[in-house]
């Protein structure tokens, strides 16, 4: 057990002997040990997590146990003159059942932060809630908002701390803050870059077509919106985990504004008609 | 497991012989669908718990009332049902203790997924559906991925029978594919909420072999719960 | 993945009165990506008889040519039509000679007999095993999700337009909630005298 003690694993829950367990209380709080520190999530009973997780997968035709973490899609965002633009989908796919249509993947950590999410959605949506604790506790104690920067090195923070361990997240964090608009990508391998313009997810390869296109810093506000509409309903039409309902948002200097929520079947056939009448 | 495997013990290894290595979990089946209306919540389960192909029992529950407001469903590996639902029972007990008031079911729904996560390097293997009425007296539905993604729904199907039951529930609740004027559409009543649920599990016994015996249906109103039960088929 | 979804797609059959129908969605892709949203996977192979074919796009017009030159030798050498359940036979015998290298498709069958006109539909399994029910048969990638539609919505003895309605609504439905299949359907319901083609809108994601 020297090697236990030495990793400190000796103190996690399943290796504390609890038949003679006096403390109830604090037992019971290892259950739910991230309740009180969200970064302290239970140890799994063996090592490297993501490879015994996914044997206990490989016989799943024969035991039927399958453990299909919902995952979401096609998402991007790109900077412009008139700040941020955030567009993604809302499909939600557990291997290839869709499980819901009308997934949030933009979590509003506050009014000058947004996140979108892309991997796995528990993962993207756990650390952004943490992440949105971590700013507000920022604003009180500076006195001031957060900066997209700051923001995205905690995400990203998060993301090499639980490196190696399974997490699936590709993120982007955009917001508004005195230098400007930022735009940052973050994802669960540890990597974060600032940039003009992204794209994530199983459609981004056809997001980006779209979006090279008609991509100008100088676009005007609602040509902008709708180079992102038009980017992710490319995406839905030849990626079949993306769908169901295209979200835009902008962010301003003024915090972020909801431009649309649009259903794919009927932007499907408003495009088709305006080509149509080409 | 790696840590259980044959591998590491390689004296004792036949030529030929097939070992299946240790699982931590087990399917033990079932379907749940729940369904949420105005001023109500439908929740209900079949009550066949199984093993492969042996039944273990024709009767036991799968909705677990969490408070006068809030019925948790939940299927999959039953022991990983069993330590959730009781780690649930207690953490909202001692919520209880501290605030002197019984958790709303937008907390538990909350509550439940922080929980679930806490085991994101070891899953629970539970398929979980939480259904009540929410601090505005309107009926919800929360459904959850085995790792503690939350949604919040209009109904939703989940279990062993989950792909079978959930395009029903879509047609006929949120009446997608009908393409209906305003006022043809059928009003969300609890009877026709009960109907529907209890028909698709009806379905569902058809063809998934898990799912079967009886149906347990619970109808969640502000003045509180009431129970049936439906027989289904039982081969 | 399996190599029965890497194409993705789905096909229903349903038996109403004095009639059969059978659908089809559009999807050819090749695993997530899209590729063509026209490829229907039903083949008119005799006036009243219709093949669907789902799996591994390959094989499906593979097989789809290889049984209609059976089928046209047979109607050469017996100078008659050939009805549905013959057709059936063949196919799975077909199938079954390839039992170890089997083709990656699993067949739908429906029709109506030429001589007196009973309905008649058929899946098997992709090395042959026939299956005759008297309600409805489906296969592909959306398969569970179209046993719990059709379950719901088919009664016995249904008219061509209810069974039209009631083999559009399944299918719709059901690919609405798989990622493989879906773009577009064609419904073709079969009866003694006409064969009604029709194209369904539906979600393009």
């Amino acid at each position: 057990m020297a090697l236990a003690e030495i990793c400190k694993i000796s103190n996690a829950s399943y290796m504390r002997p609890t038949a003679w367990a006096t403390d109830d209380v604090n037992e019971l709080k290892s259950y739910a040990s991230n309740f009180e520190n969200p970064y302290t999530l239970a140890a799994p009973p063996f090592a490297n997590p993501v490879e015994n997780l996914n044997k206990i997968q490989a016989n799943a035709d024969k035991t039927g146990i399958k453990i299909e973490f919902d995952h979401g899609t096609t998402t991007l965002g790109f900077k412009f003159k008139g700040g941020v633009i955030l567009a993604v989908d809302s499909r939600a796919t557990g291997g290839q059942y869709i499980g819901s249509q009308s997934m949030k993947k933009i979590v509003e950590i506050n009014d000058f932060l947004l996140g979108t999410l892309a991997g796995g959605a528990a993962d993207c949506v756990y650390w952004d809630r943490v992440l949105s604790k971590e700013c507000r506790l920022h604003e009180l104690r500076n006195k001031e908002r957060i900066s997209v920067a700051a923001a995205s090195k905690i995400m990203a923070n998060i993301a090499h701390e639980y490196k190696g361990m399974g997490l699936s997240m590709g993120m982007m964090l955009a917001g508004y803050d005195k230098r400007g608009p930022g735009l940052y990508y973050v994802d669960s391998e540890g990597s974060r870059t600032a940039g003009n313009l992204f794209s994530v997810g199983s459609g981004s390869i056809f997001a980006y077509g779209v979006l090279d296109s008609g991509y100008d810093y100088n676009l005007e506000d609602e040509a902008a919106q709708e180079l992102g509409r038009r980017a992710i309903y490319h995406a839905t039409h030849r990626d079949a985990y993306s769908g169901g309902i295209i979200r835009v948002y902008h962010m301003t200097k003024n915090g972020f504004k909801v431009i649309s929520n649009e259903d794919c079947e009927m932007l499907h056939y408003k495009y088709q008609a305006e080509k149509a009448a080409q | 497991m790696s840590f259980l495997s044959i591998d590491h013990f390689s004296d004792y290894k036949v030529h030929g012989a097939q070992r299946p290595d240790f699982s931590p979990y087990e399917s033990n089946g079932g379907s749940i669908v729940a369904i949420a209306g105005d001023d109500f919540a439908v929740i209900a389960a079949d009550t066949r718990l199984s093993s492969g192909y042996s039944i273990h029992s024709r009767t036991q529950t799968k909705l677990f009332q969490l408070s006068p407001l809030t019925v948790l469903g939940s299927t999959g590996c039953w022991c990983d049902t069993l330590s959730l639902t009781s780690l649930m029972r207690v953490r909202m007990q001692m919520y209880e203790h501290t605030h002197l008031r019984t958790m709303t079911t937008d907390a538990v729904a909350q509550m439940l997924s922080i929980t679930m996560y806490n085991r994101r390097f070891f899953p629970y293997y539970v398929s979980n559906i939480l259904a009540g009425i929410d601090k505005n007296g309107k009926g919800v539905v929360f459904s959850y991925d085995p790792i503690g993604h939350c949604e919040n729904a209009k109904c939703r199907a989940g279990g062993t029978a989950g792909p079978l039951l959930q395009p029903v529930l879509d047609n006929q609740i949120q009446l997608k594919n009908m393409n209906l004027d305003e006022k043809d559409k059928p009003i969300l009543t609890k009877e026709r909420a009960v109907s529907v649920a209890s028909d698709t599990f009806i379905s569902a016994a058809e063809r998934d072999i898990y799912t079967g015996d009886f149906v347990e249906i619970k109808i969640i109103t502000k003045d509180g719960i009431e129970s049936m039960t439906i027989n289904l088929r039982k081969d | 993945m399996s190599i029965l979804a890497y194409n993705g797609g789905c096909v229903v059959a349903m038996r109403g009165k004095d009639c059969v129908a059978i659908a089809t969605d559009h999807r050819f892709g090749i695993q997530a990506q899209t590729i063509s949203t026209d490829f229907k996977k039903v083949f008119n192979i005799a006036p009243r008889m219709f093949l669907g074919l789902t799996g591994l796009q390959t094989d499906i017009l593979t097989v789809r040519d290889r049984v209609m030159f059976r089928k046209n030798l047979y109607e050469t050498r017996e100078n008659r039509e050939m009805a549905p359940k013959p057709f059936s036979a063949m196919l799975s015998s077909f199938l079954y000679e390839h039992r170890f290298g089997p083709y990656f498709i699993e067949p739908v069958i429906a029709g109506l007999d030429p001589k007196t006109f009973e309905p008649f539909i058929c899946n098997m399994d992709l090395i042959g095993c026939p299956n005759v029910p008297d309600d409805f048969v489906v296969a592909g990638t959306c398969a569970e999700q179209l046993y719990g539609m059709c379950e719901t919505l088919w009664r016995p003895n249904l008219e061509p337009d209810d069974l039209f309605e009631v083999i559009s609504q399944s299918m719709l439905n059901a690919f609405d909630r798989d990622a493989m299949s879906g773009w577009g359907a064609t419904v073709y319901v079969i009866e003694k005298d006409k064969i009604t083609e029709r194209t369904l809108k539906t979600r393009m994601d």
